[in-house]
This record gives C-alpha cells, sequence and structure tokens, in this order.
C-alpha cells in the first residue's frame, strides 16, 4: 500500500493521524534526508506537495492519501473520501478589494473552482491564476477579487479586504482510490477503520 | 537523425509493432463476438450534439469536442458509442427483429483523459443485446465480458438500489459518492447508507428499499454460480448513474480497470422505440 502525504499546512497533522492509527510513520530524522519515498511497515509514504496528492491518487499512482477539500475540488478528484478531519477547517471565500468594487477580474489559487463558482452565478468575470500570496492581486488592484482559503480572516483585515461570499467550507479528507478500493477491499477497510479510530479518540 | 513528429496531447500514431499488438487484440475480440452471434455495425465519427442534450449530463458533455460545421450546426466528435447506437438503431428496428446482438468498434476522443497519461484518442470496443431484458442477458453479458480478457475480476452492482435511496432524499448522493456519513442523511435511511458506506450491506438490507434491483441481483448471482470472477459490491456507487438503470458492472485486470457496461433499459425510447438493452464497452489501449 502506498499512502501519499501532503507537504506543507497539513502535513505534520497527516502523519499525526497514521501515528495515532498506529502505522509506523517516518519520524524526524527520516524527514530532514531529502527523500521522498519512505518503507515503514510494509507501507510506502510518499511526501508530494499538497496539490498533487489528489492526482497521485486519482490515477492509483498513491492507494490513499490526505488532501483538503480545495485540492480535490480544484483537480476534479473522484477518490473515495471516507473520513474527514477535524483540523485544517477553512472556508474557501470570494474577497473584494478595499472599496469592493463590481467583480470584473479574479485572482486565484483555484482557477477551476472559481470558474463553477462564476459559472453557477452567471457572473462573467476574467480568472487570472496566480500561484501564491493571492490577496496581494486585490491589494495591488490586479484583480477587483480574489478567491481563496481563509482560516482565521487575519490576512483578510490587515489588507482591508472584505469576506464577500463562502463557496466551500474546506476540511482535510483521507482519501482512497477507486480501483484500489475494488481490488484491496480489505486493506482498505482496515486502514478506514484505524484511521476513523484514531480521529474519534483524538477528538475526546 | 530528424526530430521525432509532435502529436496534440493525448493522441499519437501506432507504428508496425504497435499496430500488430492491437490488430490481435481487435481480433481475438471479434472472433469471440462472432462465436457468440453479434454482427458488426459502423457509427460515425460526429453526430449532431443535440438529439443528445436531454441524457447526457453537462459534465460527460464537456468531454466531448464539440464544434460548428459549415451547416451552422453543432456537433461533436464521439465520446459515446451507446447512445449514438441507440439513435441510429431505433427507428428500424422491427418487432421481429429482437432481441439484436450487436458489436462495434472505433476511436473516441475525450477532452480530459481521465487517467494519467491516458490517452484522449481511445480505442473502444463493445457489444450490446437489444430487446431483451432477461437475466439470462444479463448473465451472458456478464460471462461475455469476462472471456476476452485473461485473469479478469468483475464487479457488479445494480444502479437503481442507490437512485430508489437518492430519490428520498439528495443528500445520500453525497453521502455514497464520498462514502462517509454526512449529518444531512435523514435518519430513516441512515442505517442503509451506513452499510452501503462501509461495505456491510447484504441483499437483505437493501430488499426492502429496492426489492426489484434486490431480487433481480440474487437471480444473477444465482445464475453466476460460485465463480470468485464475478462479486457483487452494493457498495460500488457512482453519485450519478447516466443512463444506466439496472445492472451495471466493471472489468479489471492486472489492478487496473478496462472496461464497463451495464443495462439501460430506457435509453432506446428516448429515441422513439422502447427496448431494453445491455452492453459493455472495452478500451483496447489498456490491455495487454
Amino acid at each position: 500500500m502506498r499512502i501519499a502525504i501532503p507537504k506543507g499546512r497539513l502535513q505534520d497533522r497527516a502523519l499525526a493521524v497514521f501515528a495515532d492509527a498506529g502505522y509506523d510513520v517516518p519520524d524526524d530524522a527520516d524527514l530532514k534526508t531529502r527523500r521522498l519515498v519512505f518503507d515503514r511497515g510494509g507501507i510506502e509514504w510518499i511526501f508530494v506537495k499538497d496539490g498533487d496528492v489528489p492526482v497521485y491518487v486519482e490515477h492509483g499512482a498513491a492507494d490513499a492519501g490526505i488532501a483538503g477539500l480545495d485540492q480535490i475540488l480544484e483537480h476534479e478528484c473522484t477518490a473515495y473520501q471516507p473520513v474527514e478531519f477535524p483540523f485544517g477547517r477553512c472556508k474557501m471565500m470570494l474577497i473584494a478589494a478595499p472599496g469592493a468594487p463590481p467583480l470584473t477580474k479574479v485572482a486565484t489559487k483555484y482557477p477551476r473552482i472559481t470558474r463553477q463558482f462564476l459559472d453557477g452565478r452567471g457572473v462573467r468575470a476574467e480568472v487570472v491564476p496566480l500561484s501564491g500570496s493571492v490577496e496581494l492581486a486585490a491589494v495591488l488592484k490586479l484583480t477587483s477579487h480574489v478567491v481563496d482559503l481563509v482560516e482565521t480572516g487575519e490576512t483578510v483585515r490587515v489588507h482591508h479586504l472584505e469576506l464577500q461570499d463562502v463557496i466551500a467550507e474546506i476540511s482535510p479528507r483521507l482519501i482512497v482510490g477507486k480501483t484500489f478500493y475494488r481490488t484491496e477491499p480489505k486493506l482498505v477497510r482496515e486502514l478506514i477503520a484505524r484511521v476513523e479510530e484514531a480521529v474519534n479518540v483524538s477528538k475526546v | 537523425m530528424a526530430a521525432k513528429p509532435r502529436y496534440p496531447t493525448g493522441v499519437h500514431p501506432l507504428l508496425r509493432e504497435e499496430t500488430a499488438r492491437r490488430r490481435r487484440i481487435e481480433a481475438r475480440f471479434v472472433d469471440a463476438f462472432a462465436a457468440a452471434g453479434f454482427d458488426e455495425v459502423v457509427l460515425p465519427i460526429i453526430d449532431y450534439v443535440e438529439p443528445y442534450a436531454s441524457l447526457v449530463d453537462s459534465a460527460a458533455a464537456k468531454q466531448s469536442y464539440r464544434f460548428v460545421d459549415r451547416e451552422g450546426d453543432l456537433v461533436a466528435i464521439r465520446a459515446d458509442f451507446t447512445p449514438m447506437l441507440a439513435r441510429a438503431l431505433a427507428p428500424s428496428i422491427a418487432d421481429g427483429d429482437l432481441p439484436l446482438r450487436l458489436f462495434y468498434r472505433g476511436d473516441v476522443i475525450r477532452v480530459e483523459a481521465s487517467r494519467l497519461g491516458a490517452n484522449r484518442e481511445l480505442f473502444q470496443i463493445g457489444a450490446e443485446i437489444v430487446g431483451d431484458d432477461s437475466v439470462d442477458a444479463d448473465v451472458a453479458m456478464l460471462r461475455l465480458a469476462s472471456e476476452l480478457v485473461p485473469s479478469p475480476s468483475i464487479v457488479y452492482n445494480d444502479v437503481s438500489i442507490a437512485s430508489t435511496l437518492i430519490a428520498q432524499s439528495d443528500s445520500v448522493r453525497d453521502a455514497l459518492a464520498a462514502k462517509r456519513m454526512t449529518p444531512d442523511v435523514p435518519a430513516a435511511l441512515r442505517t442503509i447508507v451506513g452499510k452501503l458506506i462501509s461495505g456491510e450491506a447484504t441483499i437483505d438490507d437493501v430488499a426492502p428499499f429496492a426489492p426489484e434491483a434486490a431480487a433481480r441481483l440474487c437471480a444473477i448471482s444465482d445464475a453466476l454460480g460460485e465463480d470468485d470472477v464475478f462479486s457483487l459490491h452494493l457498495d460500488d456507487i457512482d453519485g450519478r448513474s447516466g443512463y444506466y438503470t439496472g445492472l451495471r458492472f466493471s472489468v479489471f485486470t492486472n489492478g487496473a480497470k478496462v472496461a464497463q457496461g451495464g443495462r439501460y433499459d430506457n435509453l432506446y425510447e428516448r429515441f422513439g422505440r422502447r427496448a431494453a438493452a445491455i452492453g459493455f464497452t472495452f478500451t483496447i489501449d489498456d490491455l495487454d
């Protein structure tokens, strides 16, 4: 079984979940090396950029992984999402530049979600794909709006931006590839049961 | 040495060895279909979009290449054989013709590859039985599919179970598609939905909700007998069933899905002629 761990924001929590579930996960010393693949307890742990987890799992290059709903939606990932985690929750929001100009251009790391949201509203606006510090686009008037994840809202407040709409409630999920689910039902059931158990215990 | 020619993403020529390999596989399928009494039909590579508008959901429609032809009509390159065959066949079927056993082969083009490294141009071979709604036809198609590839494993289910539950509450769709219980699922359905998600559900569990589908699955399973090629997975559910109305199955070999099929008893009616139908399609690019 090959499990994809997202690097970055969710990495520590993701590893903690599997450790709580009794899996032998790579430790800090392992992670200080620059390797990206580790064999522990019969499982191959791979470390990939958070947005790539749904891609690996969708295409069967990894059997399971942990991914945020933002990345699952953006990649139109059809893998199963059997466990939703209580940590790392945030909102995907439409945020306006200071003075709330009319919606004409939207900067975002999530062009597909943004396009679907705009189409759903029947709004004609240009989507400007960026790869980071998206709020700056609105601050510098590159675009009238941005679509991004909001956790505490601090970035938005500091830059005097305006929260306008919640597009989706985002939470990380355990995702399991469809083919793996069909071909290794026993392994899948055990994985889900152990991860679910770990989540329920840590909630108490 | 001259540079290798470049091609658009997802398409490539087959040179001598690859073509020979493709033809070998094709011949194996054609022989098997002919032996089982199936006749070949050929369908056009492009067709109007409009006749299919009502039965293709927008997500699937976006998978096809569409353009305006010289007469100003919106046309699409073939992306799915099954509805095209229904439209072509429905007006010309005479009562005495049924049941019909037909097969077809050719390329389909999809805008977005559904698998990593998957082609946009896919070579498919499919077969269907039109005008036979019996369990025998279901079993015949399952068995035929199992004979076309080495060491197959076939997972089957009935889409009407999920659609019956979704009809009671739309929240069931998301729960079944994600395989995770959500707070919106009504109390009366939580037990059965929970069992379908966890994979514990048995035919007896679903029988109260979808008695016809349960009885049918029992009959199919009895007819297949003890055979570990076939397994009933009541939890094998997609959020949307498309034009499928009953039995739905996938064929795996070497851990990869190579074919899918099922029953679509209402499809022909939409093109003006009632006829039950069941079929499957293999994507040959995925086979050895």
